[in-house]
């Protein structure tokens, strides 16, 4: 037997080690890269992060939210039947079967070095959007005539393109009226979730003779049609132009593909004028009466008003949010489940899930105000992501604090759709849900009018933040049309500014490791600084999830 | 064929935006309007005291500068008019009236908005029209109010432009009259011997865009009639004859690339071609002026963005009854290089016009000044060959 | 009272042995948490038996998709 090494032993600091292990090692002693798996992103172990937040995170994140993973699967099913359904979708649809079945390590990837309150705020946040997930993937299964759905509710179900806002329904839903975005789930999540199933789509749409320079998200979304592998679920279909040209190519498909009724529900390009609205609301209408038309539903105001008003109440406390992310070092929500959290239910719309976690961010966020807790005590930057950011590395932002300590305050696409809709009328409302079309996630600034990308200026402002992390989505003319104007303002506005390239669900146009070498020389070169955890500087995470 | 007696003149005021007749427009004391989408209604813009100047960038091969502003990775097109904007090819319009129809052309006409120093023009402004993506009544409604706030108003109030229905329309005959004579020029080519060449119909189109109307009218005329009496070849030097689609395309030599590999192009339905431009403007009884242009510019468009199912669809069959109705043996589908519109446009006309209508096609992906001439009169080449062999098959 | 007794040994016997099930398969979860063994079976196991079968799926050709001609209202 070997003996012990005694000189080697004497040097342990057992009472720092008791006390990494008790409480976790301090941000820059961990070395979280060395906790990968070259290539695969898994983990040789996770995270120690002390007792207290190790357990936190095994009991009530991962083990819970296997637990209500199961226990959504069985009560948005309906039951065994539902489940019986979503095995069959497993077995049928790529996006499901290949995808979502990884989870936890989306949880994991974006949780990375998140302690306390802040692992807490953001976990809800995740377990929010899993939730809103297996609601959708149960509606898709429980009607899908491709697998055996039922045509009842699939005779009450409107599909639609995933950037129509999901409130369109809202007047139907005491009637079980129900609304598929045919790619939110299909398409848009996995990216986050597993970045490998999505190029199957890419590839097959370019296979199909689609160029490979339009924007890869609409190749992705017309992909999942030209494959097959969107759901029978839904009687007729609503789309819309939103967010860009490319958009309206992917409809195009779409309609070949499905052969449905199918209704546009175009928003205007120049908006913030009086004079646009008009024609928006009278379109919104007409949307209303070809799905009423489709489903045999009736359009019901007080159901309509009864969700508008919980809506209202979500944007009400994304203000808040808002508000002590400005203003606070107590920010318990890290930049990756502020940013997808917000996008989703502003984009589906309002329902139960999204207040139960409300309710529970705001316990956590009072109680961090209250006791002045420093949510990211490392922070050196305090940064505002712009433009449209790289869906297969979502979690960038997770890897930069813990990297750099830059902290990711706020982004341009949770700052879209901030408008309370009034409900005192019929004729208000319908004006401010068109105006809220208008307000819509890249719909706004990647292509909304130059004025509209330059509030940039006033929201570094607003949160308080020293650097600006610009997305630079190479296929994204909107946005590749003024990036000669960005140079110019940054320059004279003399910010620190990093260009970040990346081809939104697509890794291999710029892989991960190139975006943080990004980020890397800007941080030694410009900025003159040294990195919080060198670990995390350069490690291969070529074909993670 | 001879040759048409004012070709080399037209030719010459296609070399570059600021041509002898604009100078010669803007000398009367007339506004110089610029515009570049069909979208944006040229009738209004030739409003009397105003003409309309579709803005081209003629020789831009390079641009180095457009390409800092807008990157390397949007439309040729659109980088190439900022690049002679930056260059200071654009300082005789007195403004521009803007649609974001496309979205880089639309980032182009926000750089003049938002540089001050790119025209050099101190009467310059520019306006945005909102442009529906249907052709329900709705849509031209809002299309009406849209044209009347952004283009009429704006005109009035900040150049003193007369905008009357009686001016309006003034500028619908003068433009009627252009259409008429390019419309009958253009039937020249449905016959079995077209007695004109594809070229020489792109080049009579594009100046009757880049011109003053009133300056080139007579032109245009005597064109006609000098067709009237045109013999064609005895022996024609086509092999085929094709329509040609797709996005924008104000290059004549591109189609005179296409016709140098046997293929006589004899339709036109792209951004810049003749069959919706130069159609006639009806006003219904009753109908107002602005109503009858707001009607007539959506309903006549093919354009890939509208979205309505129905038009969707019919686009395609719309270019298969052109193509019947000029007697084309197939399509020519082009897009260019970073047009999100017409890629998925082309990608489903390659698949659907051969497999429901019958005619081949031939998908290309070209840049604005096409120097890659090479490659591309292969593929053109390899089309006429396949489809003279189907000709042949066909025993036709 | 003893046949009480042996029935209370019984039920503590039963509440030790579910206590210690129940500990070891918390412990066995935990192990499977903290290394990652879910990560792990997903990765190397379950994703590539998934991909082959989508990869080897038949399906539809999109060439025969109709493109129908149609006129709704709905415009």
């Amino acid at each position: 037997m070997k003996k012990p090494d005694l000189k080697k032993l004497k040097e342990v600091d057992f009472k720092k080690a008791a006390r990494d292990f008790v409480y976790g090692k301090p941000h820059g002693e961990r070395r979280l890269g060395d906790l990968y798996i070259p290539k695969t992103g898994l983990y040789k172990h996770r995270e120690w992060r002390g007792i207290k937040d190790t357990m936190y995170y095994f009991n009530h994140i991962w083990l819970y939210n296997y637990g209500m993973i199961v226990r959504d699967l069985m009560v948005y099913g309906g039951g065994p039947k539902g489940m019986i359904q979503f095995l069959k979708g497993t077995w049928r649809y790529r996006w499901m079967g290949q995808t979502y079945l990884t989870v936890m390590h989306w949880f994991d990837r974006c949780l990375e070095g998140m302690r306390g309150e802040t692992l807490a705020a953001s976990a809800w946040h995740f377990r929010g959007i899993v939730s809103a997930c297996l609601y959708q993937i149960t509606g898709f299964f429980n009607r899908d005539l491709n697998i055996g759905g039922d045509p009842e509710l699939r005779a009450k179900t409107i599909g639609t393109d995933e950037t129509v806002w999901g409130g369109v329904i809202y007047p139907y839903m005491d009637q079980g009226g129900y609304y598929l975005p045919t790619q939110m789930i299909p398409y848009f999540v996995t990216c986050h979730c597993n970045n490998h199933t999505v190029l199957n789509y890419i590839d097959a749409v370019q296979a199909y003779g689609l160029p490979g320079d339009p924007c890869p998200m609409c190749q992705a979304e017309a992909g999942i049609y030209i494959e097959d592998d969107v759901p029978d679920s839904y009687v007729a279909m609503v789309t819309t132009n939103e967010a860009c040209d490319s958009s309206v190519g992917t409809s195009v498909i779409q309609d070949w593909m499905m052969n449905k009724p199918l209704f546009a529900m175009p928003q205007v390009m120049q908006f913030d004028d009086d004079s646009v609205l008009e024609n928006c609301a009278k379109e919104i209408e007409m949307a209303w009466r070809f799905m009423e038309e489709h489903t045999g539903l009736e359009f019901h105001w007080e159901e309509l008003k009864k969700h508008i008003e919980l809506q209202n109440k979500q944007n009400q406390f994304e203000r808040e949010k808002w508000d002590v992310a400005a203003n606070t070092h107590s920010y318990p929500i890290n930049g990756v489940a502020q940013a997808l959290y917000r996008i989703f239910y502003s984009q589906y719309g309002e329902r139960p899930f999204w207040h139960d976690v409300d309710k529970k961010v705001r316990k956590i966020m009072e109680k961090c105000v209250n006791e002045d807790i420093n949510t990211f005590p490392m922070t050196r930057h305090r940064v505002i992501a712009w433009s449209c950011a790289p869906l297969y590395y979502s979690a960038w932002c997770t890897w930069a604090y813990n990297c750099w300590g830059l902290n990711t305050i706020i982004n341009m696409d949770s700052l879209m759709f901030d408008l309370d809709i009034r409900t005192d009328t019929y004729e208000n409302c319908l004006l401010d849900i068109a105006k809220y079309h208008e307000w819509a996630p890249m719909r706004r600034m990647a292509v909304g009018g130059l004025q509209h990308i330059f509030e940039l200026w006033e929201n570094m402002e607003k949160f308080n933040c020293d650097m600006v992390m610009m997305y630079d989505q190479l296929q994204c003319k909107g946005m590749q049309g003024v990036v000669g104007l960005f140079e110019d303002e940054f320059r004279a506005r003399n910010i620190h500014a990093i260009w970040m390239p990346h081809a939104l669900p697509d890794k291999r146009t710029v892989p991960r490791s190139q975006i943080r070498q990004i980020i890397n020389d800007y941080m030694f070169t410009v900025m003159g600084e040294e990195p919080l955890d060198p670990s995390l500087l350069d490690f291969d995470d070529s074909d993670s999830w | 064929m001879r040759d048409l007696k004012h070709l080399i003149y037209f030719e010459d005021l296609l070399q570059e935006a600021n041509n002898e007749l604009v100078r010669k427009g803007k000398e009367d004391g007339n506004l110089c309007l610029g515009y570049t989408c069909y979208f944006m209604p040229e009738v209004l813009l030739d409003l009397p005291g105003c003409f309309a100047v579709r803005l081209r960038a003629p020789r831009c091969t390079s641009p180095d500068m457009a390409s800092y502003y807008m990157s390397g990775r949007t439309c040729h097109y659109g980088r190439s008019l900022l690049e002679r904007a930056l260059e200071g090819g654009f300082n005789f319009i007195d403004a521009q009236l803007a649609t974001e129809t496309c979205t880089v052309t639309c980032r182009f006409q926000e750089h003049l908005d938002y540089m001050d120093d790119v025209i050099n023009n101190a009467t310059f402004k520019t306006s945005f029209t909102d442009v529906p993506f249907k052709k329900n009544e709705n849509s031209i409604d809002h299309y009406r109010k849209q044209l009347k706030i952004k283009v009429l108003d704006f005109l009035a109030k900040e150049y003193g432009v007369d905008t009357s229905d009686e001016a309006i329309l003034k500028a619908i005959k003068i433009n009627n009259e252009v259409n008429d004579i390019i419309t009958e020029i253009g039937n020249f080519r449905k016959l079995d011997n077209p007695t004109i060449t594809g070229y020489e119909f792109s080049v009579i189109t594009l100046v009757s865009m880049v011109c003053p109307k009133y300056l080139i009218v007579d032109k245009l005329r005597e064109t006609l009639e000098e067709l009237k009496t045109r013999e064609p070849d005895d022996k024609p030097n086509y092999k085929i004859k094709v329509l040609l689609a797709g996005s924008e395309n104000d290059d004549p030599d591109f189609v005179k690339l296409i016709e140098g590999c046997g293929a006589l192009v004899v339709a036109d339905r792209h951004c810049y071609g003749s069959l919706e431009a130069r159609q006639h403007i009806d006003i219904k009884e009753g109908e107002d002026p602005l109503t009858a242009v707001a009607r007539h510019y959506l309903l006549t468009s093919q354009c890939a963005r509208f979205m309505e199912q129905k038009e969707m669809r019919h686009r395609k069959k719309v270019l298969a009854d052109y193509a019947k109705e000029y007697k084309a043996d197939g399509i020519i589908v082009e897009s260019n290089k970073f047009c999100e519109y017409w890629s998925f446009e082309r990608m489903i006309d390659t698949i659907v016009l051969p497999r429901d209508f019958g005619y081949p096609v031939c998908s290309i992906e070209k840049e604005y000044i096409n120097t890659a001439s090479g490659q591309l009169r292969t593929r053109f080449q390899a089309f006429v060959e396949s489809v003279e062999l189907k000709k042949i098959q066909e025993g036709k | 009272m003893k046949k009480a007794k042996k029935k209370k040994n019984k039920v503590a016997r039963f509440v030790k042995k579910t206590l210690g099930i129940a500990g070891l398969a918390y412990a066995g979860l935990f192990c499977v948490f903290y290394y990652d063994l879910d990560g792990k079976l997903l990765y190397y196991v379950v994703e590539p038996f998934m991909k082959n079968h989508f990869d080897n799926m038949e399906r539809r050709d999109p060439h025969t998709v109709p493109y129908e001609q149609i006129d709704n209202e709905y415009m």
